[in-house]
């Protein structure tokens, strides 16, 4: 197999070393292009891509974006695959499987897989995907202002004016109207209730965010008192000045999981299986959750309370979390979406 | 100018050559996706996205925002600018330069100014609420207003700085001599003053019109969601559905209404000379 691209990035690398008088620490013979998402990339490499440059003796090629931008750049090159492997949501991540973009991740060569809590072993079945990270989601609140003890008190009138919602496009969106969902007494996965339920209220809700630093702006400027969002972003909340707290709803949390996969006839199975086993490592897990970059879903990780505050850690929290199935989201997205316009964004 | 023509024509082919490969050409591959649907060539595209509710209503607002924004622009531009022509030249260097500076500041630090001022325990709320005016804060940011006021910020100094160079063309005694003659200061503005600057409210206008159209920062942080534009609509449809087809019917319906707005004006500009 030809893998032209990335021998004329190595070339490119190799040039740049020798420009900067660098010594050639890489052998340089091989080479493990991956895509992630763009966020915490500084973290990331001191933590996991440069450890593993050293371990490997290969170089690491980064391709960061969107989730959209990536899957598409991954479709485009399906029969000379560039990326070797990439890490997505779950339901990105399914979506990729049916369009046999990926190929299943050999678990056996995975020395640290019995380590991973049970819901990251397995999320779409065949070990397409294997989960390294999760969050919760849950509704930050301002604790003087409100209590907020159901998902449905969003929807209250001492909230009208003053909440804020994930907008439907968001990572945030589903699960939450899902979760509003279940507290007004929807059965299974059917989130038109919920979305009626937004639409009804479309007047009481200040904004749908997109962006959850966006959000920690609303709050910090007062325009919002509570809005649902991913444990991911509870650091820019709980130490912003005013009296926040994170809800622990009666019908629970709800979250995403994100996956690492492994693209199909990429060449390269080896060298991926081996990045992936580093990042699930127990020593990998642990930095990434004490540098507040990843929560764990290796189950060995141990983190201080501090650090434990800002992620989604613990058997117990994980167990509890009701997750949106990927497949659902996958074959719902489009008509959640529309639903949404027509009936939201009327 | 060149003894030869094609001295002229061979000096203006690299630049020509390099914007029709790397525009035009990119431009017309990007528009030709919305005339496609899977059987070929097709206009279903536009008929689908017409027929969404919420498409038409994101049409109608970028449109009336817009227009708004150009029409608001143009009566404080023109007033600003006759200002300015009137003051003495040094003066007028400077409070040009005062008009000219917020064009010098980032699109994206003088909307976020705005989220400050706008906001519920922003300036102008505080204004209201703590003189009395008003009992509970209004609610300003994520609505129309909001944008509208962001775009007026943003492009009002582009018609003024149009209006304010036709002026200076304008011969000196033009108003004295109809003010001396008996018109009243409407009569001075509708049949002298408008037709001899007719050219800098075209460019002034239509500068102002297609940027608000297609501005994108301001509406997504002063309107967001709930006050979807083109602009906005066209960045979902890539960003979230990667839905290319309706993102280009959406630029070529933006291209249109630009040219339509130029054209318009132009009509507008050229009827009243003919009159």
């Amino acid at each position: 197999m030809t893998r032209r691209p990335a021998k004329t990035r190595l070339l490119a690398a190799a040039s740049l070393s020798a420009l900067a008088l660098a010594p050639a620490a890489h052998a340089a013979d091989k080479t493990l292009t991956i895509s992630v998402y763009s966020f915490a990339q500084d973290e990331f490499k001191e933590i996991v891509y440069d450890p593993f440059e050293e371990i490997c003796g290969c170089d690491i090629v980064v391709e960061t974006g969107n989730s959209v931008e990536r899957l598409a750049k991954i479709e485009a090159n399906k029969d000379d695959p560039v990326i070797d492997m990439a890490v997505l949501s779950t339901h990105d991540a399914m979506g990729a499987a049916r369009k046999d973009l990926l190929q299943p991740v050999d678990v056996s060569k995975l020395s640290n897989y019995d380590k991973l809590y049970d819901i990251a072993k397995d999320p779409l079945g065949d070990h397409l995907g294997i989960g390294y990270t999760f969050y919760a989601t849950s509704i930050v609140y301002r604790s003087d202002k409100v209590t907020v003890e159901s998902w449905a008190d969003l929807m209250s009138p001492e909230l009208a004016g003053n909440v804020a919602f994930p907008d439907v496009t968001t990572n945030q969106g589903p699960p939450a109207l899902y979760m509003l969902g279940q507290a007004m007494g929807s059965e299974g996965y059917d989130l038109t209730p919920a979305i009626e339920e937004v639409a009804a209220h479309a007047d009481d809700i200040v904004t749908y965010y997109v962006r959850s630093s966006q959000l920690a702006q609303l709050m910090q400027q007062e325009e919002i008192w509570a809005a649902p969002v991913g444990r991911f972003a509870w650091g820019r909340f709980k130490d912003n000045g005013l009296p926040m707290e994170w809800a622990t709803p009666k019908e629970g949390q709800t979250g995403g999981m994100n996956v690492m996969v492994m693209t199909a006839n990429n060449g390269n199975e080896d060298l991926a299986l081996q990045f992936m086993d580093f990042w699930l490592s127990t020593e990998v897990q642990t930095a990434l959750a004490e540098a507040l970059v990843d929560s764990p879903a290796n189950a060995e990780v141990e983190v201080s309370d501090e650090v434990a505050e800002n992620l989604t850690y613990g058997a117990e929290t994980v167990a509890s979390l009701k997750l949106l199935p990927p497949d659902v989201i996958l074959d719902s997205r489009e008509s959640w979406l529309e639903e949404w316009n027509a009936k939201v964004l009327k | 100018m060149f003894e030869d023509k094609r001295t002229g024509l061979a000096l203006a082919l690299p630049a020509a050559v390099f914007a029709a490969a790397l525009f035009l050409l990119p431009v017309g591959i990007l528009l030709s996706e919305g005339f496609r649907n899977a059987d070929g060539w097709s206009l279903a595209p536009y008929v689908e996205f017409f027929a969404s509710g919420r498409n038409r209503v994101v049409f109608l607002r970028t449109l009336k925002l817009a227009a708004l924004v150009a029409g608001v622009s143009a009566v404080i531009g023109y007033a600003t600018a006759f200002a300015i022509v009137s003051l003495p030249p040094a003066s007028r260097g400077r409070v040009f330069a005062l008009v000219t500076l917020p064009l010098m500041i980032s699109p994206v630090a003088r909307t976020y100014a705005w989220l400050v001022i706008l906001g519920r325990t922003g300036f102008v709320n505080q204004m209201l609420v703590g003189s009395g005016l008003l009992d509970t804060p209004l609610r300003l940011l994520f609505t129309e207003t909001a944008v509208f006021i962001g775009l007026l910020q943003l492009f009002l100094p582009l018609m003024i700085i149009s209006l304010v160079s036709a002026m200076e063309n304008m011969p000196r005694d033009a108003v004295p001599a109809a003010r001396v003659l008996g018109a009243n200061w409407f009569q001075v503005f509708a049949r002298v003053i408008l037709p001899l600057t007719r050219e800098g409210l075209v460019v002034g206008g239509t500068l102002v019109f297609t940027g608000s159209m297609t501005a994108y920062i301001t509406p997504a942080i002063l309107g967001g969601a709930k006050v979807l534009m083109l602009e906005t609509l066209l960045y979902q449809r890539v960003t979230v559905a990667n839905d290319f087809a309706s993102a280009s019917v959406i630029a070529m319906i933006l291209m249109v209404m630009a040219f339509s707005a130029n054209l318009l004006l132009k009509r507008l500009a050229t009827a009243r000379r003919a009159r």
